[in-house]
């Protein structure tokens, strides 16, 4: 027995409450700014026509985050060091070059969120991202992001604003009620690529890398896992709504007046039935520290599980020296983040999509590793999944993999 | 040589020439240094697996396949030996830890030799090159040719089978060579530099393996900020056990660190005698001397004799951490003055402790700074030194080994203090660069405010930061040949000097041109490049343009700097003090003017050439 299970144990509800309360606070700052242009775009664009899908993701998403966080319980290691164990070098090598796409995309995303939330502050992006990309890399650095990041999620927790902003938006909640149970699909290009978007968005590759690590770094043991796993489930229900009511807020206050967002500015607009004149500024302080978490984040869960999966020296206590492709692949990621966002005529929200739709196709590929891995009874032991984790995992699978097939080959044709 | 990820998969062929199976692992057995593989699994018909003996059945191994020497009906089939390890599933793509490197690795491919038909073990492949050739062998022999070129070669990075360690299989039960080298047989320091490497539940498994006392000393050896979490991850009879045998006050400083509850749990588990001693050093304050002292003093009192006194060493005293001194005191505890263990030794048995002791003996006080402790320990080469209150009564020792861990820590602060820089996160080096180049962060901020006037201003001022760099750069050099002026013999001509920054002005002109040129084409959508104030000028000629201003600044700069090293060389030996900041500053100014002349000359000729073109 450990401190932490001696804890818990002896004192019943308020310990539910004080596991569950980090993880919703995460989770509402997990919506970073791939996660708000994408709803906001999805609210303004289709209305509450994608809300269906948030309901159907909510399940799948929560499952794959406790798939990731058992898999840690139970061995003890990191999402990459299993693929490498259970399959050799090469499928490793192709999992952690999808993690690295993943993982940069979604880094030019936050540094594109960044930039677009500077923007509605007045400043310019060749100023605003140059700053932000060593400023980052110095809290990644000097380990200090740890002590910044609680005001980092406090101040990204301005996002649960939405749901306020929801309710003063005066929306037809019939209809958004109807819209939650009725599947409807426009058969354009535009809404696949941005349902596969959603679910890029929703269920990041990158996440379950980083909940098994988090769980490993715990410590948490099999035992604590029957806990611990309603802060994971909790958590991703959480950040779930808070993205159900952005599109929410989005579909009332922007579909109806036929306002896209192509800016960060409009998308803020729909915080205005809340905070009147203040939206941008309240929207551009949630899209910043959020974004900046996030850039800090990314980078080094991709160094962690990379270096993880080979074998190399890793640690941010390490030196140069010592770990070099540790240390250089995060400020690779970085300074890529940061160096593409400064190329000139880019439509910020877009990109931020863009990355989205990225992270979308290539979840499913390394969700067939994490099935194959979860369901190893030589790795698992008796905690392998069972019939209804299965189902919703392979369904999300199959589903995603249909889409991007259906989004290709809508290309190719020239439909939509 | 053979390597294990190029074997599997290979096929088996009987005597008769038929194949029937594919290769999916080798055994080896264990009690050898280079082992021998003993058993070949591979997979037959419809994946079934199956195992035979080496030495019986196989008759050669080329690249291409495994031959047996039986046909197919005279294989005798047998199981995994008690002292027999399979490669592909316990070794390869596994963590192991290296006892010789004190690393953790991932095993990236197995070598093995082979010599009449006996394959050995050579060792692990843990480097670049194994992924590599996992990836594909291909791979593995173009980035081979490419290093070629630079005259680097491709290092095997190869750990022998006695230097490893397995942090996965529990291979307690197997025999290993006598000459191998296991986790938990090295030095407790060396245990702690793997440990701090790996997760929280490997370390688990390795402390299993740990005897109390080996994972007490570990413990200590642990860096602070992993001392606490592996005493919580413990079990608390264990914990409290091994808190039992370390020296007071290292387990006063982690008890310190849990939280309260745990700490009381452990406390209470703990032998009566130990918590006391424990409970009471958790009373002073970090980072004083009786934060950092022992309550294990090895005291005496004047009456005793030399004899008497060394029978009491021998016997209750001998668990103490430290007896070189032994303190003298009256029946109140305090503390009347010092013996060596040599003034004991070489003294009569008969003589009385009163009679050999030194009164004036050095003392902290228990709420003394822990660096002046550890400051007046080195001054006085002591091996120990006694803390006191202020009546005088002798509170514990503060011993040199915890002595030296203050003056460590405390310079690794000092650093911080220094640098703005964590000493732990090892990026010192950067950090140095950044604080020397602190003007750098003064010029760009002035240059962001001077943009706000226009922003050709802005370009301008940051173009002039490299020609500052270099300036900076040359200061440094010219500085350095002032103050090594009597190796005249090493000093280069002037000529070759002056050569060579026309060489580097030359080189940087041409990519800073080709930078500006890339630049011109990329962000400007225009037939030309946008100059204020004239109108848009070629960008070929932009580009050169640039180059030049670049390569004749640093041209004017080498020179400048010859002639300001020569004046510096003039006024030093005159016995007067060359101040460094001006050689910087006045060589800067002139690379600052030299670049706003020559990027004036070309603002004013590049248009013409527009016109002329």
């Amino acid at each position: 027995m450990t401190s932490t299970t001696e804890k818990r144990t002896k004192t019943g509800i308020f310990a539910l409450f004080a596991v569950i309360g980090p993880g919703i606070i995460a989770a509402s700052a997990g919506n970073d700014s791939g996660g708000i242009s994408t709803y906001s775009v999805a609210g303004a664009k289709y209305g509450y026509t994608m809300l269906w899908m948030m309901l159907a993701m909510t399940p799948s998403f929560a499952i794959v985050q406790e798939m990731a966080g058992r898999m840690g319980a139970v061995t003890g290691k990191g999402f990459s060091a299993l693929i490498r164990e259970r399959f050799g070098v090469r499928p490793t090598f192709l999992a952690m070059l999808l993690l690295l796409a993943s993982n940069a995309a979604t880094t030019i995303a936050e540094f594109a969120g960044i930039a677009a939330a500077m923007q509605l502050f007045g400043v310019s992006k060749y100023l605003s991202v140059p700053i932000a990309a060593v400023v980052v890399w110095l809290l990644v650095v000097r380990g200090s992001y740890r002590n910044v990041e609680k005001v980092l999620l406090a101040l990204s927790s301005v996002f649960i604003a939405y749901v306020v902003a929801a309710f003063l938006a005066k929306p037809d909640w019939g209809a958004v009620a109807v819209s939650f149970v009725v599947p409807k699909i426009v058969p354009t290009q535009a809404f696949i690529a941005l349902a596969i978007g959603l679910t890029g968005t929703t269920i990041a590759p990158w996440m379950q890398f980083l909940v098994q690590s988090n769980i490993v770094d715990k410590g948490t043991t099999v035992k604590e896992w029957a806990l611990a796993r309603w802060d994971v489930i909790v958590g991703a229900i959480a950040a779930n709504v808070i993205a159900c009511f952005i599109i929410i807020t989005t579909a009332t206050v922007l579909h109806p007046a036929g306002i896209q967002v192509t800016s960060a500015g409009e998308a803020a607009r729909a915080l205005a039935p809340l905070a009147g004149h203040y939206a941008e500024a309240l929207f551009a302080i949630g899209l910043l520290s959020a974004s900046v978490l996030a850039a800090a984040v990314l980078p080094l869960t991709a160094s962690y599980a990379i270096c993880e999966a080979f074998g190399w020296e890793s640690g941010l206590d390490r030196s140069w020296s010592e770990a070099p492709l540790f240390n250089g692949l995060y400020t690779f990621v970085i300074l890529t983040g940061a160096a593409v966002i400064l190329l000139p005529g880019l439509n910020l929200i877009s990109i931020m999509l863009v990355s989205q739709v990225v992270n979308g196709m290539l979840l499913p590929f390394l969700l067939i590793f994490m099935m194959i891995i979860v369901n190893d009874r030589k790795i698992m032991g008796r905690h392998v999944n069972g019939r209804i984790n299965n189902l919703f995992a392979w369904t999300t699978i199959v589903v995603v993999i249909a889409l991007t097939a259906l989004l290709l080959g809508m290309t190719l044709l020239g439909i939509g | 040589m053979f390597y294990l990820t190029r074997m599997l998969g290979r096929p088996v062929v009987d005597a008769a020439g038929e194949t029937i199976g594919r290769i999916s692992d080798v055994a080896i057995a264990t009690r050898e240094v280079f082992p021998r593989v003993t058993s070949l699994a591979f997979l037959g018909p419809e994946k079934t697996p199956f195992m035979l003996s080496w030495r019986k059945f196989v008759s050669a191994i080329d690249d291409e396949r495994v031959t047996l020497n039986v046909t197919r009906d005279a294989l005798r089939f047998s199981y995994l030996q008690p002292d027999e390890i399979l490669l592909a599933r316990d070794l390869l793509n596994q963590q192991i830890v290296d006892t010789q490197g004190m690393k953790v690795v991932r095993v990236n491919d197995l070598k093995l030799s082979e010599s009449r038909n006996q394959l050995r073990l050579l060792g692990a492949e843990v480097g670049i090159r194994g992924i590599l050739r996992g990836i594909h062998p291909a791979l593995e022999r173009m980035a081979e040719r490419i290093l070629r070129l630079f005259g680097a070669e491709l290092p095997e990075d190869l750990i022998a089978w006695n230097y490893m360690d397995l942090l996965d299989r529990d291979l307690s039960h197997v025999q290993l060579s006598v000459t191998h080298k296991r986790l938990h047989e090295l030095h407790p320091a060396d245990i702690a530099d793997v440990l701090e490497q790996l997760s929280p539940a490997q370390r688990a498994k390795i402390f299993e393996h740990l005897d109390n006392s080996q994972a007490a000393d570990t413990i200590s050896e642990l860096e602070d900020a992993f001392q606490a979490d592996v005493i919580g991850d413990l079990g608390s009879q264990r914990a409290s056990d091994i808190l039992e045998i370390m020296d007071p006050d290292d387990a006063a400083d982690i008890i310190g660190d849990l939280p309260y509850d745990k700490a009381e749990a452990l406390l209470h588990l703990m032998g009566v005698e130990e918590s006391g001693a424990v409970r009471s050093l958790l009373g002073y304050r970090e980072k004083t001397a009786g934060g950092i002292m022992t309550p294990e003093v090895t005291t005496v009192a004047a009456g005793m004799t030399v004899q008497q006194v060394i029978d009491h060493l021998r016997g209750e005293a001998a668990e103490n951490e430290s007896i070189y001194y032994l303190y003298v005191t009256d029946e109140d505890d305090h503390l009347d003055g010092v013996i060596s263990l040599r003034d004991l030794v070489v003294s009569d048995p008969e003589t009385l402790v009163a009679d050999i002791v030194k009164k004036d003996v050095i003392t902290a006080y228990v709420e003394d700074d822990q660096e002046d402790v550890a400051e007046t320990m080195s001054k006085y080469d002591l091996l120990a030194m006694p803390v006191v209150d202020e009546n005088n009564k002798l509170l514990g020792i503060v011993t040199v080994d915890d002595a030296l861990d203050v003056l460590e820590e405390e310079s690794a602060e000092d650093l911080e203090l220094a640098t703005g820089q964590r000493a732990k996160a090892g990026i010192t080096g950067i950090w140095r660069w950044v604080s020397r180049n602190g003007w750098l962060v003064v010029w760009s901020i002035l240059a962001v405010a001077a943009a706000a006037t226009s922003s050709a201003t802005l370009v301008l001022l940051l173009a002039a930061t490299v020609i500052l760099r270099i300036a900076e750069d040359m200061a440094s050099h010219a500085l350095s040949r002032v103050i090594e002026a009597e190796d005249e013999e090493e000093k280069l001509p002037a000529w070759r000097r002056f050569a060579g920054d026309a060489l580097a002005g030359v080189g940087l002109g041409l990519i800073v041109g080709l930078v500006t040129a890339a630049i011109a084409w990329l962000v400007s959508s225009e037939p030309g490049v946008g100059i204020p104030g004239v109108g848009l000028a070629p960008r070929f000629e932009v580009a050169v343009a640039v180059g030049l201003v670049y390569a004749l600044s640093v041209l004017l700069l080498s020179l400048a700097s010859t002639v300001i090293a020569r004046v510096a060389e003039r006024i030093a030996g005159r016995g007067h003090r060359v101040s460094g900041m001006v050689v910087t500053v006045s060589l800067m100014v002139v690379g600052a003017v030299s670049f706003a002349g020559f990027a004036y000359i070309a603002y004013k000729i590049v248009p013409t050439l527009s016109v002329v073109g």
